[in-house]
């Protein structure tokens, strides 16, 4: 009996031995988001938390990320809210950067990303820069040209300018009846604002389109009847709303109150998500939007169904989410990060080299390339709004 | 360590913007105004050490005599009207000002790059603390010291005749005037102290944030101003101080934790320590309390 119960004592020494052994080959990579998860555009704070867990248990349940030392690690994500404000944005950063955390993913808004990337050390290794050094992976700020603000700071976000431009040129091809274009503007959002002040406003004219002026709203304006009798009476042949789905679908359904319409609508690449569809899914139909992100491959299909699992929607925002966590895994294997207590500062500036070092990522319509300026040139496609649903209009990649 | 720092300095910014709103009060006037006295703060101090490359100090004194002189101007006309007329006059003059700061144009170039505001685009790379090397905790004592001379100035202040006049004023317009005292001087004599001390903290604010724009200056930020001497209490500026605490410290980065539920408390839990507290943190009672035991532990020293 003694004897049995011996051997039972043993077994059970040796089971939790080898647990033990398990669990301290493997480590936690922990990668923080944030972003905004609360007011009007909460919902990309929500959909790139999902994508940010979709891929991480993707990735671990695919056997995790290999360490320098030859340990397994596996991806640990935290998300935090910054409700799209400057100040609390900085806090978060800051909050993350005290603690055990290598990189951070996000912000969701342009406004917090521009103060925050101010913040952070201005070039890498000046002694005399008191600025923070943390590296930041943003998949959602889109307005363009931020991340040379520092070079602890990196954008996976896709090139507007080109998009536009593209997009442009190429709807004068199919349409050279459109001479006019007019735009509604959400005045007080930095992306919307830049998006047609310096990438649509900019970019129509190159191919003929003359402007004719534009409608100003705010993100919290809830009434459009004014803005709509100005596009009325600019009777434009392409209206351009630069604007975020709650204030685009506020204005399209006062188009329809009022009769006012377009031949063509364009919209933000930001509207290009669910939020649009579920809000005014028939007085937005047939707008047309360029966007790095449709489930048009087997990787994006997949990549979507994922995202669903953990309540949220892929769109061209948190599909870079998505993307940055494939990434990291990528830099943090070629890099040999450790992720140990106290090679923390150390494992950062690995990764920051690591991205600053990739000219070209793997991303789920493609590859994209790295600029020197620490931004993507993602592929891209044009889609509209056709029965309820995103339908691809045109996909420059298979055309 | 640093994230702390961080905090202390949010909560040092924040609460010479509700000192600000304090002094007002005192005079028994709710002003909306004291966010406009901040921006204008902030652009002011940011326009000196990025564009004509001033040391921080002399910046923030030209700020806060620029938000200052802009207090007094509009305090004359606009402290000629009371109550509610006064909180509308006032929340019409902090959107103006930032609806001014919307359209402000100022680049100049700075070798490759232009900097400077650019309307609502806003004002980036006001680097000062970064580029002159100061570290977290140098902020945070900066800011402090601000802060303490502040509080110690109004303090003073607030125990010496000009204070006895300003809640003379508060306490009954009426009898204060029988008395011989000129209200209007009052008034806006306590304005332009508040819009001195906010255009301090604007300054701070756009050093601290390195890149502002026309909406971080919205009403949200008016309402905070005015909230927090509510809710501390106007015995003395320590409730001020406490109530800062209280919302920054506790109600948006203490509850973080709870993610999506923190928004629900946060108006909960304003309302449930206004309640519990009417007569705001620190009030007569705890005051009194806080002056004994500080006196008794005096003594004994």
């Amino acid at each position: 009996m003694r004897r049995t119960g011996l051997l039972l004592s043993s077994a059970l020494v040796a089971v939790i031995g080898l647990c033990g052994t398990a669990a301290a080959q493997e480590r936690a990579v922990i990668i923080k988001g944030f972003g905004a998860k609360s007011g009007v555009v909460r919902s990309f704070g929500i959909n790139s938390e999902a994508a940010m867990r979709a891929a991480a248990d993707a990735i671990n349940s695919q056997g995790g990320v290999k360490l320098g030392d030859g340990t397994i690690g596996k991806i640990d994500v935290e998300f935090l809210d910054d409700r799209c404000t400057a100040e609390e944005g900085i806090s978060v950063v800051r909050r993350i950067a005290a603690g055990p955390a290598l990189v951070a993913i996000g912000p969701g808004c342009s406004n917090v990303a521009e103060p925050l990337f101010g913040v952070l050390q201005r070039k890498a290794g000046d002694a005399s820069d008191s600025g923070l050094q943390f590296p930041i992976f943003t998949d959602v700020a889109i307005k363009g040209g931020l991340a040379k603000i520092s070079e602890w700071a990196f954008r996976n976000v896709p090139s507007e300018i080109d998009m536009y431009n593209a997009l442009f040129t190429w709807l004068k091809t199919k349409n050279p009846e459109l001479k006019t274009i007019f735009a509604g503007v959400e005045e007080n959002f930095a992306h919307s604002r830049a998006s047609w002040y310096a990438v649509m406003k900019e970019a129509a004219p190159k191919v003929g389109l003359e402007v004719k002026g534009e409608a100003k709203w705010l993100l919290e304006d809830t009434n459009f009847a004014q803005q709509v009798r100005e596009i009325k009476a600019a009777s434009p042949d392409i209206l351009a709303i630069a604007a975020h789905p709650f204030t685009t679908c506020g204005v399209l359904k006062e188009m329809r109150r009022q009769g006012v319409k377009v031949k063509l609508l364009v919209g933000l690449t930001s509207s290009s998500s669910m939020e649009t569809l579920q809000g005014c899914a028939r007085e937005a139909e047939g707008i047309v939007i360029p966007t790095s992100f449709a489930p048009v491959t087997k990787e994006a299909e997949a990549a979507a169904a994922q995202a669903a699992k953990f309540n949220g929607s892929l769109d061209l925002h948190s599909a870079a989410a998505y993307e940055n966590i494939f990434i990291l895994k990528k830099v943090i294997e070629e890099q040999g990060v450790l992720a140990k207590p106290d090679t923390v500062q150390a494992d950062r500036e690995k990764i920051r080299k690591g991205l600053a070092a990739l000219k070209e990522t793997d991303g789920l319509l493609g590859k994209s390339k790295r600029t020197e300026d620490r931004e993507a040139v993602k592929p891209y496609m044009y889609v509209h709004a056709k029965d309820g649903k995103w339908a691809v209009l045109f996909n420059p990649l298979t055309n | 360590m640093d994230f702390y720092y961080s905090l202390a300095q949010i909560i040092g910014f924040h609460a010479l913007l509700g000192l600000s709103a304090y002094v007002v009060l005192l005079t028994g006037q709710v002003s909306l105004a004291q966010a406009g006295f901040f921006a204008i703060g902030a652009y002011v101090a940011a326009m000196f050490t990025v564009l004509a490359g001033w040391h921080l100090v002399p910046a923030m004194l030209a700020a806060g005599l620029a938000a200052a002189a802009m207090a007094c101007i509009v305090g004359f006309p606009a402290l000629r009207v009371r109550g509610l007329m006064l909180v509308i006059a006032t929340l019409a003059f902090g959107e103006a000002v930032r609806l001014f700061f919307f359209n402000f144009d100022y680049q100049v170039a700075k070798g490759e790059v232009k900097v400077g505001p650019l309307g609502g685009e806003g004002f980036r790379q006001i680097r000062w603390f970064p580029e002159h090397g100061w570290t977290g905790l140098d902020v945070m004592l900066f800011v402090w010291t601000v802060v303490a001379l502040v509080a110690g100035a109004l303090w003073w202040l607030d125990r010496s005749r000009f204070g006895a006049v300003l809640r003379a004023v508060g306490e009954d317009e009426l009898a204060a005037q029988s008395v011989g005292l000129n209200l209007t001087a009052v008034k806006v004599t306590a304005m332009t102290i508040g819009g001195f001390i906010a255009g301090l903290g604007g300054a701070i604010y756009a050093h601290y944030t390195t890149h502002i724009e026309h909406s971080n200056f919205g009403v949200l930020l008016a309402t905070f101003a005015i909230a927090y001497p509510i809710l501390g209490g106007l015995r003395n500026v320590l409730g001020t101080i406490v109530a800062v605490i209280f919302v920054q410290g506790f109600l948006v980065e203490g509850l973080r934790f709870l993610g999506d539920w923190r928004n629900l408390l946060f108006g909960a839990l304003i309302v449930l320590a206004m309640n519990l507290r009417p007569n705001g943190l620190i009030d007569a009672a705890t005051a009194r309390r806080l002056a004994r035991l500080f006196g008794r532990e005096a003594r004994r020293a």
